[in-house]
């Protein structure tokens, strides 16, 4: 039976090459969305998980994007007083408080990366939750120890391994997760440790002038109230403690939120509208094949074929197609999505979990399947309606070529 | 494969497409190792009968017995089952499948019976038992029709059926091929096949165990519609009128 089906299928090599390619598109396009629409749905709720806070507090002078700040991890070079964290842990309804101290720009001269690495200073409560979402998190840092991110030192920044930063050596701690966010490409430590650091760059010593010593300075304060109530009481006081800026996380949330579901909501319909189109097309292709064939299904009936084998030809075909057409479309699909990360991974726009190797064998296989499954849907009808024929008059009104 | 009791049984089969009646009562018998010919002008239900008998199609009345089993009973899976092991049809428009080669299809019946495999040796000794060994690769729009004929013939006798049935076998081909053909055909009941062919062939014919006349849908015994109009007459009579207007003379005329 096999041989009959490859052998109708390669009697038509165009169409059949048409079909497969039609149903590669429809995979690969479907493919991608849902990687992507994943990617960003994790990746916004690791978000949300890695921010930890209801409010972040910036200097009143830094020119910083919320939503990138907040989500995307993208660095602040500015600075205000320490002392300022003490006030705000003051303020009643404060939970907790963590602060930042982001360091200097540096580039990597054994990688091949375009983006700026920035070096960040971080509270122990910091390092104990990006832990927690790491496979390799350890709960505290020492001092010489980094976290590195996710698209940093691959291959060679495991845990144990060193690496020098401004002339310094320092153990990896762990490496984060990629997240397709600044943090991917950022070198985090203990807070002191960066402090030290940026105190003794010379490159720096310009803004520890203006600034103050760094071992008095903060980047930001994340805060996190008692109850989510407070949050605007809270923050009106935040604003009167000093020259601060203050981001509401929930209100920059869910701005981002709809913007990202948007997102989603456009790959999703795209993915929707492709898996629609290719289901019009399959089904209408196989109708129309089944039934213009049918002097030689019927030929097949004469020579002894039943009819639920006649059945079996005309869906086989159905399905030798749209499951080489899937198995075309994966790698397609898979492209398309890397040149979709890539444009995002470059804005740092969106915050994107790359998929796990569990989520591209699901959703490969999820396409494969919904393609074979539109296939055999498709074919079965009209397989049915010309297996019932009567083989002599059928192949009295239908040619074979 | 052929047994002595092995036989195919028409009893009063009757058929019409619309209103017009094709087959009236129609009743046959054919035993292994026999051969029948049906003759009768174009449109009097040959082909038709020949569908009948080979299961391709169901009578409106009547029953078809294959090997002692009344066929209109049968599930469909059954009545393929018979079509596949018991009747090896040549078509007259030999129904080749354009995309196989020739050795795969006279394996067609064995593909489908599921015996590919070990049918491929007795395949190519049909193939090269009619003249066509050297031809078993190549497709069918490279043969002359006379080729494809046979190559038809290869795949009804592949499986090694009780029942050859040929509809016109000898049509549309040049005597001597025609004569190739015949031959082979005939000698099908010697080795155990039962025969029918359907023809205008009235030498082809002649040569059958049995000949029959199909007129008006009725089957008679052609020696008994002897005082028919033979095919040959029925056909110039068909042509006589045309004839006379187009060229304003008559066949006789011309002779």
């Amino acid at each position: 039976m096999i041989r009959l089906i490859l052998a109708g299928l390669l009697r038509r090599r165009w169409q059949s090459t048409a079909t497969i390619l039609a149903v590669g598109l429809g995979v690969g396009l479907l493919f991608a969305a849902v990687l992507l629409q994943r990617g960003l749905q994790q990746g916004l709720e690791l978000g949300r998980q890695r921010l930890g806070a209801d409010l972040l507090v910036v200097p009143a002078t830094a020119i910083v994007d919320p939503d990138r700040a907040l989500f995307a991890g993208s660095p602040l070079n500015v600075y205000m007083d320490r002392g300022l964290g003490d006030k705000v842990k003051a303020i009643p309804g404060v939970r907790r408080t963590e602060t930042q101290f982001f360091t200097q720009s540096l580039r990597l001269e054994c990688c091949s990366v375009d983006t700026e690495i920035r070096l960040v200073g971080i509270e122990a409560g910091v390092v104990s939750r990006l832990a927690a979402m790491s496979r390799e998190g350890v709960p505290s840092l020492q001092s010489d120890e980094v976290i590195v991110g996710g698209r940093l030192l691959g291959g060679v920044g495991k845990r144990g391994s060193l690496v020098e930063l401004l002339g310094g050596i320092f153990k990896v701690g762990f490496r984060l997760e990629p997240s397709g966010t600044a943090l991917d490409y950022s070198i985090l430590m203990p807070i002191d440790t960066a402090r030290k650091i940026a105190g003794k760059s010379e490159a720096l010593q310009f803004l520890w002038k203006e600034a103050g010593r760094p071992e008095n300075l903060i980047s930001a304060i994340l805060v996190e109230v008692e109850s989510e109530g407070d949050i605007p009481r809270i923050a009106e006081e935040l604003e009167r403690i000093g020259p601060v800026k203050v981001i509401r996380a929930g209100e920059t949330f869910q701005r981002f939120k709809k913007l990202t579901d948007a997102f989603i909501l456009v790959l999703a319909a795209a993915g929707a509208i492709t898996a629609i189109g290719g289901i019009v097309y399959l089904v209408s292709h196989f109708a129309s094949v089944a039934w213009d064939r049918k002097g030689e299904w019927a030929l097949y009936r004469a020579l002894g074929a039943s009819r639920s084998r006649t059945v079996a030809f005309v869906v086989g075909e159905a399905v030798v197609l749209s499951g080489s057409g899937a198995i075309v479309g994966l790698p397609l699909g898979y492209a398309f999505f890397c040149w979709g990360l890539s444009r995002l991974a470059a804005q740092n726009a969106f915050p994107f979990v790359p998929p796990s190797a569990e989520l591209l064998a699901v959703a490969a296989s999820l396409a494969v399947v919904l393609y074979v499954l539109v296939g055999i849907a498709s074919a079965a009808v009209p397989a049915v309606k010309v297996a019932r024929l009567e083989p002599a008059l059928t192949m009295a009104q239908g040619d074979i070529d | 494969m052929v047994s002595a009791t092995t036989f195919l049984e028409a009893r009063g089969v009757r058929r019409s497409f619309g209103t017009d009646p094709i087959l009236r009562d129609v009743n046959l018998c054919i035993r292994s190792g026999e051969s029948v010919s049906i003759t009768g002008p174009s449109g009097s239900g040959k082909t038709t009968l020949l569908s009948i008998l080979a299961l391709l199609l169901k009578p409106d009345a009547g029953e078809v017995w294959v090997a002692g089993s009344e066929t209109s009973s049968l599930s469909d899976r059954e009545r393929s089952r018979l079509r596949n092991q018991f009747f090896g049809y040549v078509f007259q428009a030999t129904h080749l499948v354009g995309s196989l080669p020739v050795l795969d299809n006279v394996l067609v019946p064995a593909l489908i019976a599921g015996s590919g495999r070990g049918r491929r040796d007795y395949a190519r000794s049909l193939l090269a038992g009619l003249g066509l060994g050297n031809r078993e690769n190549h497709l069918p729009h490279m043969l002359s029709l006379g080729q494809r004929r046979r190559v038809a013939l290869a795949r009804a006798l592949v499986l090694e059926p009780p029942f050859i049935l040929a509809d016109e076998p000898t049509n549309d081909l040049d005597p001597r091929r025609a004569g190739q053909i015949a031959e082979f055909l005939l000698g099908l009941p010697a080795r155990g096949h039962a025969l029918v062919i359907v023809t205008h062939d009235r030498a082809l014919a002649n040569e059958a165990d049995i000949r029959l006349d199909l007129h008006d849908g009725v089957l008679r015994d052609a020696a008994e519609s002897s005082d028919e109009p033979s095919v040959d007459e029925t056909e110039a009579a068909v042509l006589h009128d045309p004839f006379a207007r187009v060229r304003g003379t008559t066949l006789d005329d011309q002779q």
